[in-house]
């Protein structure tokens, strides 16, 4: 048996040094991990990249498991763009060392300047990754996705600079409707209560104050304590509006829910938010555009 | 196939193996769950490891995660000697609050960093083959394969150095004692390389794999022998069979691999369940049905025996009133008495058959002293066919 064994180990080693063999395909092969950044590639690359995704609408990031079919989208990519900051988990770790077999993968996270990043409060170099709800975070992402496509594939550089600055503005435009429609909700009603902490570069960019019961990581739950103490806020702030997320289960928003009702107190479920994964595809919420402005107008109406 | 094909696979018989060594002597021991435990009790160790050098990526947090694998295995060992509890109780009261200690620790100090057991362990069999090691330009391989593959090859050495230890102190702990080697000790180093084990395959191949990997090939070899070499031969071999039908069931299906091979495992060891020749489901129950029929026939021979002398009784047709057996079952057991020659059917009227009639009189004789388990070893002396 210790010779099968032997002889398994050392056909593993033989075998791994002819790795890589990839098809020659003249399209560019790009992989993205989440579903906003698949949408912005979408976008840019239009039919002359072939884009693959990994995880499906409504995956929790955190919680995205492979299946065997992933293994080859990933052996056979040129480029993978995945969003980085630790919201892949330990797959970010595995992207930084796939560079060093000749796959090219690019965090987009990194477009980013780190002043800019919301870090943790305890930990240095440890940032939340939920970057993309902030429109010119995204417009910094999507430029930086741009350079780098035009990098792997010079030959189609004017395409790419055509579909990036044609989506660059149809950020613009859905920036200046944002604004215009928070504009119409007075400055003290815009608390924003939600399941995790994933609208924090929300908050920051539109002037709203952000709770979340969970902490960032998925994998805790709120505390008994978190849950009173929030109820207490919401009642004293006059929060009309609690908000469900589409990753994350609504259990412990309707727990909170109860919580304010024991205190004689309303607030209602002001609707499902988008936050770590967009709608189904053939949606309006399928893209980034139409799944930002339905969060804005989900809270907007329930808040108002 | 390509490269990473091959080392999904390649990697996933080595978890294997490396699970089915330990799995069979925990599965022996009635100590099943400890693995489960680990893959939970863990947390801690990396919640500390984290707060220690701030970076998810640091050995140190697997290092702990071990460290903390092995602390389970020393409290449950700990708690059930105090014999105020079972086994699987100590185990149950061990890693739930270490879990919550981790838990605790994350909500209080760390609630706004990504900290969890999937942070730090990869636990994806899929992407084995891109976490690789590279030494200046040389490519040496996936990294799992060189962690599971060490120790694979310490756990052999191990098993092999001290497998009388671990066999005698397995099935007799008195006799253990008193040969000279401590089963504490023994069962210490055991449980060291399960927690070991467990916190290397669960960074290669996750969780319930890992889980899986260590119960299912054991158990279901479990099934097939006594003997503790062809056991751990047998788990080996099951385990071996789930992770590569387990990785192509995945590869037609594009679904979750560790997931595929988890169900191949399961299937295995229901088909084995089912179709096992002597703790099988179905031979249990033919078994069952065999011993039925012949304590019918026993009791017809009975009957012939006791009325000897009177023909009216001993009539044919007179079997289905008289002892209230339906006329199949009458048919069946007649037939079973004929084939075995124990009756002369003569004119409609059954009667014992020499061989027929010692074999009643024996019986009887260890009826009434009690020695029913004797009547089984006389049904091989006296049968040609089984009921």
């Amino acid at each position: 048996m210790k010779n099968t064994i032997a002889l398994l180990f050392l056909s593993a080693l033989l075998f791994s040094c002819n790795s890589n063999q990839k098809t020659e395909n003249e399209k560019l092969q790009v992989v993205a991990t989440t579903t906003m950044i698949a949408d912005l590639l979408h976008n840019l690359g239009g039919d002359s990249i072939e884009l693959q995704g990994l995880m499906g609408a409504g995956v929790d990031p955190h919680l995205y498991k492979a299946s065997e079919g992933d293994v080859s989208k990933l052996l056979n990519a040129d480029l993978i763009f995945y969003n980085g900051l630790h919201l892949e988990g330990k797959l970010v770790d595995v992207f930084e060392k796939m560079e060093s077999q000749g796959i090219k993968t690019i965090a987009v996270g990194e477009s980013i300047e780190k002043s800019e990043l919301i870090g943790s409060d305890y930990f240095a170099s440890n940032y939340d990754p939920h970057i993309w709800f902030s429109v010119s975070n995204w417009k910094k992402v999507t430029e930086f996705t741009t350079k780098k496509l035009i990098e792997h594939d010079p030959k189609n550089k004017s395409l790419y600079q055509k579909n990036s600055e044609t989506y660059i503005k149809k950020l613009d435009q859905l920036q200046q409707s944002l604004i215009a429609k928070i504009e119409t909700l007075p400055k003290e009603k815009r608390i924003l209560v939600t399941a995790h902490d994933a609208f924090s570069y929300f908050g920051k960019a539109y002037g709203f104050q952000v709770v979340g019961l969970q902490g960032l990581s998925t994998a805790t739950e709120a505390g008994v304590k978190d849950v009173q103490k929030l109820a207490t806020f919401i009642i004293e702030q006059e929060v009309k509006a609690i908000f469900v997320e589409s990753s994350v289960p609504k259990r412990t928003i309707e727990a909170l829910e109860e919580a304010v009702k024991s205190k004689n107190h309303s607030v209602t479920i002001g609707g499902t938010l988008y936050s770590d994964a967009l709608g189904n595809p053939d949606t309006n919420e399928g893209n980034y555009l139409g799944m930002f402005a339905y969060n804005v107008d989900t809270i907007i109406n329930a808040l108002q | 196939m390509n490269s990473a094909q091959i080392e999904i696979q390649l990697i996933a018989s080595l978890v294997a193996i490396a699970c089915a060594i330990p799995g069979t002597f925990l599965v022996l021991r009635k100590m099943a769950l400890i693995t489960d435990a680990i893959s939970h009790s863990i947390l801690p160790g990396i919640v500390i490891g984290f707060f220690i050098t701030h970076d998810l990526s640091s050995p140190l947090l697997i290092l702990l995660a071990t460290a903390s694998g092995v602390l389970t295995v020393v409290l449950v060992e700990f708690i059930q000697k105090t014999g105020l509890v079972k086994e699987d109780t100590a185990i149950g009261l061990v890693f739930p609050a270490l879990f919550s200690i981790g838990i605790i620790l994350i909500s209080k100090n760390a609630s706004d960093v990504h900290l969890d057991i999937d942070a730090v362990l990869l636990g994806e069999l899929a992407f084995a083959p891109f976490d690789r090691i590279t030494v200046g330009t040389t490519d040496l391989g996936p990294k799992s394969l060189w962690i599971i593959g060490s120790i694979l090859i310490t756990t052999l050495l191990l098993l092999i150095a001290f497998f009388k230890e671990l066999k005698v102190s397995t099935f007799d702990k008195g006799l253990a004692a008193s040969l000279g080697f401590s089963p504490a000790i023994i069962h210490y180093g055991l449980m060291t390389v399960s927690s070991v084990t467990t916190v290397g395959a669960f960074d290669a191949v996750g969780a319930i794999l890992v889980i899986a990997l260590m119960i299912a090939p054991a158990a279901t070899a479990y099934l097939l022998t006594q003997d503790l070499k062809k056991m751990l031969l047998l788990a080996t071999l099951f385990g071996i069979t789930g992770a590569i039908l387990g990785y192509w069931s995945a590869h037609l299906l594009d679904a979750s691999i560790s997931g595929s091979i988890t169900t191949v495992l399961g299937i295995v060891f229901l088909l084995v369940y089912l179709f096992a020749k002597n703790k099988g489901l179905i031979s249990v129950l033919y078994r069952q049905k065999q011993q039925q029929k012949e304590v019918l026939l026993l009791t017809f021979l009975l009957h012939l025996h006791n009325h000897s002398d009177e023909e009216e009784e001993r009539k044919v047709a007179h079997l289905n009133d008289h002892i209230n057996w339906q006329k199949v079952k009458s048919r069946t057991v007649l037939s079973l008495a004929l084939k075995n020659n124990m009756i002369t059917i003569d004119n409609q009227i059954i009667a014992l058959t020499d061989k027929g009639k010692t074999f009643t009189e024996e019986a009887i004789n260890y009826i009434i002293t009690n020695k029913d388990t004797e009547i089984e070893k006389m049904k091989d002396r006296f049968f040609l066919f089984r009921g």
